[in-house]
């Protein structure tokens, strides 16, 4: 198995390379290499007992390869491989498919690695893979959002890795494991790194403008997967060690109750959809143990709301409201919705009922305040008109085109969305009467709350914290926070 | 003394990233940022001792730690190519923002 796991690591930067010397078989190798992942997720599924792989020697890599794991890296695959086929006909270089290439790999790197070290590798790779996937349109608004994410990322890591020195200081190893007995500020600065590069609470709030200004298919590909890369290494080292666990869970509360508060009065949809990624993010850190499935439906719906949100009309939700949505996009647009409201037959319903509960009593409010924002801000997809005919031959044949270009897009539709029924194979337990009605309560509370307050509701927020300096200024005071909670944290805990 | 010195330089780096307004600025103060870290890393592999680790006539001395040096030499070559790829960007930017002010450019790129 280790020798599997190891050509299966290497095989995404094998292929990046081979796309660009072969750049007639792109799309086919980006492909193949989605499945070998979809393949192996499987086979670690089945494992009985984690495997832990140690490289070198004692100062070598050092690899953990369990279940938590399958479950982002099945969300990896899946994704990658919707967002290859939605490419398809697209005119991509092979340059896009070897940055997804690479992409695809280093994000696999992250979800096995045990090691504080083989983590920052892993992530600069992703940082730079993602840049230039994010600047691929070579305009000057897609380059300067790309600086900026490079940017923040790039100053997270230099705090993160002064965190994983002081943690060798103690400990002669880069190791998870070492984080327990440690010094406070080592947790606290490499928590700072982590935080950011996730997308949470307010450092994450580089996420939005990344997000919402990528090409649709990058978007899908950043939301889906790559803040997971963040979040991951969060949930193993919260399910390491217990200290930690309880600033996690706070973490992941305040980050839902941020997120949803934004998405809901937000009036852009890609910007909705992004803001709400922060939240959902708050979601799986908030119950650690059953990240992994929430992890696996958010991914999966939210890439493919990403992909629908590409090929409705506009993007402003007052005039998509004038504008009536082909009923087929309104179809599907309406199960991911569902999903990830928490409807019953859709995984996302599962997910909900296994992290509710997983939750500790004091979370339990916020987490349900956060669900109904999740319902009042999905409400408005929900909602949107629609029609079946269309009208004059003019339109007809400009349908034809448009469906030529979209035939990649119903392909990817139906990786994600089957992807989400079939994922209710992992907690086909939740569907007791009991479960059932919650989750329908907080969407009808929700749609009720959206037609009676927040469809009239016209507030601009300020986006005074998402301006370059503030993102690096704010880096600085949660490093001070984190530093006080970890501190107070030990104190009592001893 | 020398930890003061390399957190001194590290703080210098991440007040400039904040308050110098060019990018290219910018940039620097991120680098010098980094080399105060790759010195902090420097600084504690040599607690055990100055000698490079390897194998010669001399016995009994203090060697330093290779792994922290190993370990950063890798951070030293993803920080340079993170700088290269920004500084190409940057230059693509300065074309239609001679000044290179990072609120303005911020200021005309975000919807």
């Amino acid at each position: 198995m280790t020798n599997v796991t190891i050509a299966w690591l290497i095989l995404p930067f094998l292929i990046g390379f081979v796309v660009y010397l072969v750049p007639k078989l792109d799309r086919i190798l980006a492909l193949g290499m989605a499945l070998v992942s979809l393949a192996y997720a499987v086979q670690i599924f089945l494992l009985a007992s984690p495997l832990n792989i140690q490289l070198l020697d004692s100062f070598g890599v050092s690899l953990i390869v369990d279940r938590l794991s399958s479950f982002f890296i099945l969300t990896n695959a899946l994704v990658t491989a919707a967002v290859v086929i939605y490419c398809w006909q697209t005119e991509k270089t092979a340059f896009f498919y070897m940055q997804i290439a690479m992409l695809h790999g280093s994000v696999n790197a992250t979800f096995i690695c045990a090691d504080f070290i083989s983590l920052y590798v892993a992530l600069e790779v992703i940082s730079i893979a993602a840049f230039l996937l994010i600047a691929y349109p070579r305009t000057d608004r897609s380059i300067w959002v790309g600086l900026r994410y490079l940017f923040i990322s790039n100053v997270a890591m230099l705090f993160y890795l002064m965190g994983a020195i002081l943690l060798y200081q103690a400990h002669h190893s880069f190791n998870y494991a070492g984080l327990r007995g440690s010094p406070t500020e080592a947790i606290a600065l490499i928590f700072l790194g982590l935080l950011v590069k996730g997308g949470i609470f307010i450092p994450g709030l580089w996420l939005p403008l990344t997000h919402s200004e990528s090409e649709t298919p990058v978007s899908a590909m950043l939301s889906g997967v790559v803040v997971k890369a963040g979040v991951f290494p969060l949930l193993r080292c919260a399910l390491l060690l217990e200290e930690i666990d309880p600033i996690v869970r706070l973490f992941g509360v305040c980050t839902a109750l941020l997120g949803v508060g934004f998405a809901v009065l937000e009036k852009d949809t890609k910007r909705m959809l992004a803001f709400h990624t922060i939240s959902q993010l708050g979601f799986v850190l908030a119950a650690p143990v059953v990240g992994g499935f929430y992890a696996l439906t958010h991914g999966l719906v939210k890439s493919a709301l990403f992909l629908i949100a590409g090929v409705l009309p506009s993007r402003n939700f007052k005039q998509l409201q004038h504008q009536p949505i082909d009923s087929k996009i309104w179809v599907v647009l309406v199960i991911a919705s569902f999903s990830i409201s928490g409807f019953p037959l859709l995984s996302g319903f599962g997910a909900k009922v296994l992290s509710s509960k997983n939750f500790l009593p004091w979370q339990i409010i916020g987490m349900n305040i956060a669900a109904l924002g999740t319902a009042i801000s999905f409400a408005k997809f929900i909602f949107l008109p629609r029609q079946k005919s269309i009208l004059n031959r003019d339109e007809i044949v400009k349908q034809d085109e448009k469906k030529k270009i979209q035939s990649g897009f119903w392909w990817a539709m139906v990786i994600l969305l089957g992807g989400l029924v079939g994922a209710n194979i992992f907690y086909y337990q939740a569907y007791t009467l009991q479960n059932t009605i919650k989750p329908l309560i907080t969407i009808i509370l929700g749609w009720l709350a959206y037609f009676f307050i927040f469809k009239k509701l016209a507030i601009k927020l300020p986006r005074n914290f998402e301006k370059f300096d503030s993102l690096i200024g704010t880096m600085s005071l949660i490093l001070i926070l984190l530093f006080w909670m970890l501190w107070a944290q030990f104190q009592f805990s001893t | 003394m020398l930890e003061a010195c390399v957190f001194a330089t590290i703080l210098c780096g991440f007040l400039g990233i904040i308050l110098k307004q060019n990018l290219v600025m910018k940039i620097i103060s991120m680098d010098i940022m980094s080399t105060g870290v790759i010195a902090y890393y420097i600084l504690i592999a040599s607690r055990s001792g100055l000698f490079t680790p390897i194998v010669g006539n001399k016995e009994n001395v203090g060697y330093a730690d290779p792994v922290p040096q190993a370990v950063i030499l890798t951070a030293i070559v993803i920080g340079f190519s993170i700088q290269a790829l920004m500084l190409v960007g940057v230059m693509k930017l300065a074309k239609n923002n001679p000044t290179l002010e990072a609120s303005a450019i911020e200021q005309n790129n975000t919807p």
